[in-house]
């Protein structure tokens, strides 16, 4: 059907440009050595200098790098549960309550799970005093809440896409049910659990509606930082940082990209 | 067929010399409002091969399940060698399973794949290798031993999965569609080296299968399954030439059948009028039947003589044109309207080259049978 | 595991406190999960409804209690005013419907943009088709905040196109395109775009080269294939991509935000307004959970008609 017509990869080739010019023009600019972001004003590496040298941003990435570290972790191991339960444990009581709880985060508006988890801290801190302020903890409680959900959509396509004689026949040779997880479900899973990971860790580092609800003083994520130097107007050293970050995001792909080929081809070649 | 020169001491089923090695007692498994196995009891003895063959949906593979302890029965009771099952899990059962789609752990090597049922009994790990070695040389894939499931073929991740399963020397083994997967080719060979490993090992084996070929070549007795019930339980070749109905006669082979009524009763001997066939079938033996009951006959198509001439006598013959021929090398099968409307199959070994004078269609042609030929069948 | 949790005390604590409660085994897995979800899901959405109906105080936290115990009763004080000023003054029910527009016209924007993308990549040879896909799947990975500031800089008077434009001589004045809705539509199409081209993929990859042939075989034109076969196959991927545009747009604050002018006013950007800028606690508990109704259970009752759909095929 697309053979000879040229249509669609014009089209196709049009919807990159329209994904990747405003990327493209934010690290032309971070090495503009104007202020004005828009207009050029010859090469220069100054803004990355100001970078390394502004502590409010670094400090408030190195914040979100941990919560994002942790609510990862949990969200993995919260999620996989989940998921597990749903998809292995056949009828149990409270079995739609945990579908419906598993699945609304993931259409909840961000200001109302931000709003709802607030909300519960200041009236758990009246009550039974913790958690004492909000600050990291919150913020990561929070994004354990929503990320699991997604985690916890990975596993399942991944589990239900699983033969499940795998589980029956280690049970089949005498593994007991704990022991069938850890030694045949976790590994044959384990792909999804790396691409949950990395999806929790990616949607918490650029969490800004959730994370500006529940957190508390000195404890500013590195979106609430970038959004507040961006409303105040464009400012060199966004679009430094923005840089460092896509040039970081660029090389993990083309490792995982690497990596998936190297797979394939190692796969082919059997 | 061999299994008719087994000696009597070898066929417990007949001589009842020892107890029964697993007892299945009117077990029905129900799923909601469906059931899946209904009211099933079978005995079978140490050493046997035993196959549960039917169509699928038939409940053989959730007997089967329900053997290995995935699904419990809801009715009914199961005893492998004296010990009752009911609420053993499959991980403390002593049968294991070879599964339909082989359930090889993709992530860990051949070796590991076989030794994994070793080490979760407690086995030393130097002891797991070398009994993993032995069984690995059983199967001929000791060359195998560090490959990964995906790097090997269908028929060595068959042997893989069998080599998993026995290693263990379960008490029963458990085999769904052993060959399912396998072709055509591959399947015939497999079967032989299946049976060499039965035999040598001696472990009791349980397949459940649908093709019925399959069934006959290796089991000592089969079981048919239908609609969740057992409706005969025999030796192949008593399945084969006594079908006790016509949906065993059917299943198992092809064969003609023929409606009709006893109108002769006779202490050795029956007649039966055939509108359907067009004439009398005399048959050699009786059974328990009644005057002017329907009955069917069965008659396998390679009983069936074809002449071009008029066979002698008075009953067991009809005359028809042939419709068609299906050549299918070994021999040939032929398709025959009788003059009654109704088809027949007769098939006919190609014994010669070339026959230039062999029966073709479009040509009349008279068939017939001995009286001992077919089975007389009420169900 | 049962030596991970009796090294570390607090798994070994919890797991005291939950075995005394009489969950162990089957129910201790199923309890870990439901008890997150419970305490930090469904319970703050019972504080919200507690607050959207008490009044507003200027105190910390700023709010008045629900319960009061005077001496020897207890009054329930609900308050249901929140609402009624969320229904009488039209800026409410104004943002809400615009949401839905913008979040709607978006989807379909991104739908047309993404379908012809979506199948060029699925019918690309093997080494082309996983490095457009990874080009596609890219730009989420990196700041969402920081791919809407980028369009700021392109949009703004002395921005990249109006510059481009001007130097062109195409126009003399720059033309206003930040802080208008032209500029919310963009936004959320361009930072949505990956989310509808995905799930098209995963659907029109699957789609059978042989279907098309046949369709071709049979004397089909291509666009007649197109309308007959690849349409129809493609739709739950259609409406896979659709949901997962139309459903985060609604409750959208980061774009209207930066790239909207001030009347630009979508529902999440009013709920947070109302919280941070004018701290009315109860107020935007009453968006919150008017929301909730308004929005969430709607799309929670269409997935799952639509996962019932797709399981009666």
């Amino acid at each position: 059907m697309m053979r000879g017509g040229w249509t669609l990869p014009v089209l196709c080739v049009l919807g990159f440009v329209f994904l990747y010019a405003p990327i493209l023009s934010l690290v032309i600019f971070s090495f503009n050595a104007s202020q004005l972001v828009t207009v050029w004003g010859g090469f220069s590496t100054r803004w990355y200098g100001e970078l390394m040298r502004d502590t409010q941003i670094l400090g408030a990435a190195w914040i979100s790098l941990q919560v994002a570290f942790f609510s990862a972790t949990i969200a993995v191991a919260l999620g996989t549960l989940a998921a597990f339960v749903l998809m292995r444990f056949g009828r149990f009581r409270t079995r739609a309550l945990l579908t419906g709880m598993v699945t609304a985060p993931l259409v909840m508006p961000e200001v109302i799970t931000g709003l709802s988890l607030l909300l519960l801290f200041v009236s758990m801190e009246q009550l039974i005093g913790w958690p004492a302020g909000r600050g990291m903890t919150t913020v990561t409680i929070a994004h354990v809440t929503f990320c699991m959900a997604f985690v916890a959509v990975v596993v399942q396509s991944r589990l239900a896409g699983m033969d499940n004689s795998l589980e029956e026949a280690a049970m089949d040779l005498g593994a007991r049910p704990v022991r069938v997880f850890f030694d045949i479900t976790l590994p044959v899973i384990a792909p999804a659990l790396v691409a949950g990971w990395l999806l929790a860790f990616t949607l918490s580092l650029d969490d800004l509606v959730i994370a500006s609800f529940v957190t508390g003083p000195g404890a500013s994520t590195l979106p609430m930082v970038i959004f507040s130097k961006v409303r105040l107007g464009v400012s060199p050293v966004v679009n430094a940082l923005a840089t460092l970050i896509i040039l970081a995001v660029a090389i993990g792909v083309a490792i995982a990209t690497w990596h998936i080929h190297r797979r394939m081809k190692e796969a082919r070649k059997d | 067929m061999i299994q008719n020169a087994h000696a009597a001491s070898s066929r417990p089923w007949v001589a009842e010399t020892e107890p029964p090695f697993l007892r299945i007692q009117k077990v029905t498994k129900k799923f909601g409002d469906f059931t899946a196995v209904d009211e099933v009891s079978l005995d079978i003895y140490r050493g046997e091969l035993f196959c549960l063959l039917g169509g699928s949906g038939c409940g053989k593979s959730t007997l089967l399940r329900m053997l290995a302890g995935f699904e419990a029965p809801s009715e009914g009771r199961i005893e492998i060698d004296g010990q009752d099952m009911a609420g053993i899990p499959p991980y403390e059962r002593p049968t294991n399973m070879m599964f339909q789609s082989y359930a090889l752990f993709p992530h860990m090597t051949v070796e590991r794949n076989i030794a994994y049922g070793l080490l979760r009994e407690g086995v030393k790990r130097d002891e797991a290798m070398s009994r993993v070695a032995d069984i690995l040389k059983l199967v001929q894939m000791t060359q195998f031993a560090r490959r990964k499931p995906h790097q090997l073929s269908g028929g060595q991740r068959q042997r893989v999965a069998l080599a998993r399963a026995l290693v263990k020397r379960p008490k029963v083994l458990l085999l769904d569609e052993p060959l399912g997967a396998l072709d055509k080719k591959l399947r015939e060979e497999t079967q032989f080296e299946l049976l060499k490993i039965q035999e040598t090992l001696g472990i009791t084996f349980i397949v459940v299968t649908h093709d019925q070929e399959e069934a006959m070549t290796l089991s000592t007795r089969i079981g048919v399954m239908d609609e969740g019930q057992i409706v005969q339980v025999g030796e192949p070749a008593e399945i084969y030439e006594h079908p006790s109905s016509r949906f065993v006669a059917d299943f198992v082979g092809s064969v003609n059948l023929f409606e009709g009524r006893i109108s002769v009763d006779e202490k050795d001997r029956l007649e039966i009028d055939s509108a359907e066939m067009g004439g009398t079938i005399h048959v050699g033996h009786s059974t328990s039947c009644t005057l002017d009951q329907k009955v069917w006959y069965a008659l396998r198509p390679e009983k069936v003589r074809l002449d071009r001439e008029e066979p002698v006598g008075e009953a067991n013959r009809a005359r028809g044109m042939v419709e068609e021929v299906l050549y299918l090398g070994g021999q040939s099968i032929y398709k025959i309207k009788l003059d009654s409307g109704k088809s027949v199959k007769a098939t006919k070994p190609n014994l010669l080259r070339h026959e230039d004078d062999a029966i073709s269609w479009d040509e009349p042609a008279w068939i017939s049978w001995g009286d001992t030929a077919g089975v007389v069948l009420t169900r | 595991m049962a030596t991970l949790i009796e090294r570390v005390p607090p798994m070994r604590w919890t797991a005291g406190l939950l075995r005394r409660l009489g969950l162990h085994g089957r129910g201790l897995v199923i309890a870990v999960p439901f008890l997150w979800l419970l305490v930090f899901f469904l319970v703050p959405f019972l504080v919200v409804g507690k607050i959207s109906v008490s009044e507003a105080l200027i105190a910390r936290p700023p709010y008045a209690p629900l319960l009061e115990w005077d001496g020897w009763r207890l009054n329930i004080i609900v308050n249901i005013e929140n609402f009624r000023y969320l229904w009488t003054d039209s800026l409410y029910i104004n943002a809400y419907f615009f949401s839905i527009q913008v979040a709607f016209v978006s989807a379909v924007i991104a739908l047309l943009i993404g379908y012809p993308m979506a199948y060029f990549i699925a019918r690309s040879p093997e080494p082309r088709r996983t490095f457009l896909l990874m080009m596609v799947i890219l730009p989420f990975w990196t700041s969402f905040l920081l791919r809407v500031y980028a369009w700021q800089g392109f949009l703004r008077s002395n921005g990249v196109i109006n510059n481009t434009l001007i130097s062109m001589g195409i126009i003399d004045t720059p033309i206003q395109m930040l802080q208008t809705n032209f500029a919310v539509y963009l936004g959320i199409v361009y930072t949505y775009l990956p989310f509808m081209i995905l799930p098209l993929y995963a659907n029109l990859v699957k789609l059978e080269e042989s279907l098309l042939e046949a369709s071709a075989d049979l004397g089909g034109r291509p666009m007649a294939t197109f309308f007959y076969v690849t349409l129809p196959l493609s739709l739950p991927g259609i409406i896979g991509g659709f949901m997962l545009v139309f459903i985060p747009a609604i409750g959208e604050f980061v774009i209207p935000e930066l790239l909207g002018g001030p009347d630009t006013l979508m529902i999440g950007r009013v709920l947070w307004n109302e919280f941070f800028s004018n701290r009315d606690w109860p107020v935007a508990s009453a968006v919150a959970i008017a929301m909730l109704v308004a929005v969430v259970v709607p799309i929670m009752i269409l997935r799952s008609l639509q996962a019932r759909l797709t399981e009666e095929k």
